[in-house]
């Protein structure tokens, strides 16, 4: 009691500054906490960022996550596993396919069936014109956050034709819920391949206007250069994968590390940065639309005609011929529909390499048709927990590009 | 093997007959010669008085003559079948269940084969794989493509086996073979000759248990068929096993035929109301309306069977409930809320107590439980000293499990009120005392009236209270002063004891409908507005705070002897989405705790 704090005085006691002295007022010195989101355009997805600010710099950063919460992994456990299938288009939505076909490919490897051939180049394909949009969207909102319109609009144009191919391939923009548990629902329409390169070619001249715009313009470099920054050990201590990590110059991508599908028979360049800033992160992305460009474009040379799916009726829906016109074909329709794919008791961590890094998936089965357990290791998670240590002691203004080049997406952060 | 002089060369050996010497009688004298060098004698079984064997690789110990499903079951083996049943006779002609074993180069049906002595059995061997999946072939190769239409879609064996066992494409060139698909065989069952597999379980099942020969296999071949015989109709009373134990779509219930996909369906196990046997049965449900009964297994009761007349009675449940409480007689009722009508009922009882003018009514459809909370509440209450006895008017019994009286607890109802202290009278002795002016006031539990003709009578119109609580509308209900709606035994748990004194519990399969309460429920109600202390809040406690004044309730563990809340033990069996199910629903209204 004798020796109040000085917070407690009593804002009556205070004088009111005479307007004379204004200039000269010592600027206050408490700090101020500040609310961006979870409406904040800046803010992807909905996610609340709690600053805690020393004039303008960053004491504290503290996501808030959450409001994106929708149950997933429970949901699953609910329905049946070929059911789950919609449910991880909402997790990276701006990169369906690859939540769609990781897990799937977990869901197979649980089993133990390898999946057609022609499917693993779908798969390929799919997953990586979805990479670039991923990446095109993450550059593009940078662009924008930081002022540079144009690059936005090129990214989007690109991030466009992208859509409409995948809209040829599976029917929606967004929800793709492309393939099924052994291959694919459908093989590609006619012509597709065509449109595919034709859509890469425009694809590659955006990018280049891009890259031309924004790697060697000052003004973003200035923002971009030196913050965000996080160095290698404290990115794999917080877990990070993908291109943020990539940036820090690790080399790790589950492509290489762990191949799958097709990975093996392409050639590609896994890019890596040095500094682990905003701008390396930039870069690395670039880069990788690039290589992922290559894949395509070799797949596209190797693929050959083929079977789909899987021809065994424990797993994949029989033809429709068949379930209409024989007792066998509509038992087998109707076990699958109702009581689900009889996947083997057992448990998986299962992994691919999503745009934003290593997509995981733990499942467990308990011999029933549906799931046991599914929880989805979701790279943005990881990295978004890393976003205080990159951007404390740095300027406010810093955390507007970092937020951007982690490329955070609450569908999977939140689940 | 009996004692037959006809035997075969193998046939009675190992038997040596007591006492008898060793060498055929009358010989010479000489030294005998010595036996003829036989094969190794058989090693003295591992476990004396039981056989040992192997299936799958390990060790099965069962009593001789058991054959090798159950035996294989016992070790977590699942051999398939269609025409074995563990209550039928062995027919051995679906050939599913064909099982590698050690002393024979071929396959051998697994239900009509013992095991025996030192026997290797394997259930899934490559051979037994070809084989069941032949089998299926062939079973499948002439049935229709029916599934949509078939109400045995999701509990049906072909298709249960088929995704275990067979999994393959049809290689049919052509086409099938076409049978009558609608051949109405009797009042309850109608036979879709093309899905029959023939097993013939729905004959063995006609002549051995049900001992009503009405059902027979015609035709050879490809044209063979299940029919009955030629100007006669499947009119047994238990028809409807035939239904139950056909393993395919074949046999349909013409009651429940089209009314409901299986998979839509929960199960609740409860106990038919139909008779005093009580045979224990599944109640099948979706929303708050029942479905069907299915006989439950109970090897004191009813086996595996019930009659045809119970499996009906569930109608009740559904048809003709008295909706709303009501207070005021025939032209002057209205409708009233719950709380209204036992504030007025109590009001209008407490008047008359404890004076000889007021009667009480009970039926012996109502459950142990609600007659306890209603009577000790007409004892503490109302001063009633006499019960009598309603319920539904009695019928005929047969030969199986029927029986005459069409009440499932008159047992217990004689148990309650002796040991409540009341006297049991008659429902004429009712009228009698109606029409002498010796009773003026009713209360009635449970509004079944127990003679024929159903129709209102003059001594209950003179009466000048009747509070009735009542599951259905009929004379009583028309005539009530107030009318509470009372739930039935699928809406509440509680107990029955069935003629033979056994006392079965049922479980709640969905609440009880709008307005609708428990008959303890009301009790304790109007044992409220009337001052009484008494409360209870399930019928669980009714049992735990009322059993004891009853002898042959006291012994009885209420929680104990409920039956499982769950068929199949573990996560729900029931399948996912589009299940038409509530998000969020619970089978039994209590949440089901898993993996904490």
């Amino acid at each position: 009691m004798s020796n109040p704090p000085i917070s407690s005085k009593n804002p009556a006691d205070v004088q009111p500054v005479p307007a004379a002295s204004e200039l000269e007022a010592h600027l206050p010195s408490k700090r101020m906490e500040l609310n961006l989101g979870p409406s904040h355009p800046a803010m992807h997805g909905t996610v609340r960022m709690k600053v805690e600010l020393d004039g303008e710099t960053i004491v504290h950063a503290d996501p808030e996550i959450g409001f994106l919460h929708r149950g997933f992994q429970k949901s699953c456990e609910n329905g049946t596993w070929t059911q789950c299938l919609p449910y991880t288009d909402r997790l990276n939505y701006v990169s369906a396919l690859m939540n769609n076909f990781g897990f799937l490919n977990a869901v197979e490897k649980l089993i133990g069936v390898e999946i057609p051939e022609r499917a693993k180049f779908i798969r390929t394909i799919g997953s990586e014109i979805h990479r670039i949009a991923d990446h095109l969207t993450c550059i593009g909102a940078i662009g924008l956050e930081l002022g540079g319109f144009s690059a936005f609009l090129y990214c989007i144009e690109a991030r466009e034709l992208i859509v409409d191919r995948v809209t040829e391939l599976t029917g929606a923009r967004l929800t793709t819920t492309f393939g099924r548990v052994g291959g694919l629902n459908r093989d590609l329409p006619p012509q597709w391949l065509e449109s595919v390169l034709k859509s890469l070619e425009k694809i590659e001249w955006l990018v280049g206007e891009v890259d031309a715009l924004l790697t060697n313009n000052r003004i973003f470099v200035d923002r971009m250069k030196g913050t965000g920054r996080i160095s290698a050990e404290d990115a794999l201590d917080f877990g990070f994968t993908g291109p943020c990590l990539r940036a820090c110059g690790v080399n790790y991508d589950v492509r290489k590390a762990l191949p799958y599908w097709i990975y093996e028979r392409v050639a590609f360049d896994v890019p890596l940065g040095r500094n682990g800033d905003n701008f390396d992160r930039y870069l690395v992305r670039i880069e990788e639309i690039k290589q992922s460009n290559r894949i395509i474009r070799q797949a596209i040379e190797m693929i050959k005609p083929g079977p789909v799916l899987l021809d065994d009726w424990r797993i994949a829906l029989p033809p429709k011929p068949e379930v209409y016109g024989t007792i066998e074909g509509v038992m087998a329709h109707f076990k699958l529909i109702m009581e689900g794919i009889q996947v083997p008791a057992g448990e998986i961590y299962d992994c691919t390499e999503a745009a934003n890094g290593e997509l995981g998936w733990y499942l467990v089965s308990d011999g029933s048709g549906k799931p046991y357990k599914v929880h989805v290791r979701a790279p943005s998670f990881a990295i978004l927990s890393g976003i205080a240590r990159m951007v404390e002691g740095r300027l406010l203004a810093d955390l507007i590009p970092t937020f951007d080049s982690i490329n955070m997406i609450g569908g999977e952060v939140e689940q | 093997m009996s004692e037959g002089s006809n035997k075969g060369p193998l046939e009675g050996q190992g038997k040596p007959i007591a006492g008898a010497p060793t060498n055929a009688p009358g010989s010479t004298g000489t030294k005998p010669p010595p036996p003829p060098p036989g094969p190794a004698k058989p090693p003295p079984p591992k476990n004396p008085g039981f056989v040992t064997c192997t299936i799958d690789g390990k060790e099965v110990v069962a009593k001789p003559g058991t054959n090798m499903i159950e035996a294989a079951r016992q070790v977590g083996s699942d051999i398939p079948y269609y025409c074995y049943h563990p209550r039928l006779s062995i027919a051995a002609n679906c050939r599913m269940c064909l099982v590698e074993v050690s002393s024979s180069p071929k396959l051998v049906p697994a239900c009509q084969t013992a095991i025996s002595e030192g026997l290797s059995v394997k259930t899934n061997s490559g051979v037994v794989k070809d084989s069941q999946r032949s089998v299926l072939e062939f079973i499948l190769l002439n049935h229709p493509v029916d599934c949509a239409i078939c109400d045995q879609a999701g509990e049906c064996k072909l298709q249960d086996y088929y995704a275990r066992y067979d999994f393959m494409p049809s290689r049919l060139e052509g086409s099938k073979i076409l049978k009558n698909k609608r051949k109405v065989l009797g009042p309850l069952v109608v036979l879709d000759q093309e899905r029959c597999i023939l097993c013939t379980r729905c004959v063995r099942f006609m002549n051995e248990v049900a001992h009503e020969p009405q059902l027979g296999m015609f035709g050879r071949g490809s044209g063979e068929r299940i029919d009955v015989f030629p100007g006669s109709e499947l009119s047994s009373n238990y028809s409807g096993n035939t239904v139950d134990i056909c393993p395919v779509g074949a046999l349909l219930n013409r009651d429940f035929r089209f009314r409901a996909r299986a998979w839509f369906l929960s199960e609740a196990p409860s106990v038919c109301t139909g008779c005093s046997r009580g045979c224990n049965v599944f109640v099948d449900f979706f929303g708050q309306e029942t479905y069907r009964y299915r006989p439950r297994e109970n090897e004191q009761v009813n086996k595996s069977w019930m009659c045809d007349r119970g499996r009906l009675s569930y109608k009740y449940v559904n048809k003709d409930r008295v909706q709303t409480p009501q207070i005021g007689r025939s032209d002057d009722a209205r409708e009233a809320t719950g709380a209204e009508a036992v504030a007025f009922a109590a009001r209008k009882l407490k008047a008359i107590s404890h004076r000889p003018e007021l009667a009480v009514m009970a039926s012996p459809l109502a459950s142990n439980e609600d007659l306890l909370a209603c009577l000790a509440f007409a004892r503490d209450a109302l001063g009633a000293r006499t019960v009598y006895v309603g319920g539904r008017p009695p019928g005929e019994g047969d030969h199986l499990l029927m029986t005459a009286d069409k009440n499932p607890n008159r047992t217990g109802l004689t148990w309650i009120a002796a040991g409540l202290g009341l006297a049991l009278r008659s429902f004429s002795d009712l009228i009698d005392a109606l029409d002498a002016g010796a009773v003026k006031a009713l209360y009635v539990i449970g509004g079944e009236w127990p003679i024929e003709p159903v129709q209102p009578l003059a001594a209950f119109q003179r009466s000048e209270l009747l509070v009735v609580q009542a599951i259905n509308r009929g004379p009583l209900t028309e005539l009530a002063d107030v009318l509470m709606p009372a739930s039935t035994h699928v809406e509440d748990e509680g107990s029955f004891a069935n003629l033979d004194g056994i006392i079965q519990r049922f479980r709640r399969a969905y609440p009880p409908l709008p307005e609708s309460q428990p008959h303890w429920m009301w009790a304790s109600r109007l044992a409220k507005e009337l001052g009484l202390t008494t409360a209870y809040s399930s019928p669980r406690d009714v049992f735990r705070q009322l059993s004891a004044g009853v002898k042959e309730l006291s012994t009885f563990d209420w929680d104990k002897a409920a039956p499982p809340a769950q068929h199949v033990p573990g996560i729900s069996p029931a399948p996912a989405g589009a299940d038409g199910r509530p998000p969020g629903h619970r089978e039994w209204g209590v949440p089901r705790v898993r993996g904490i």
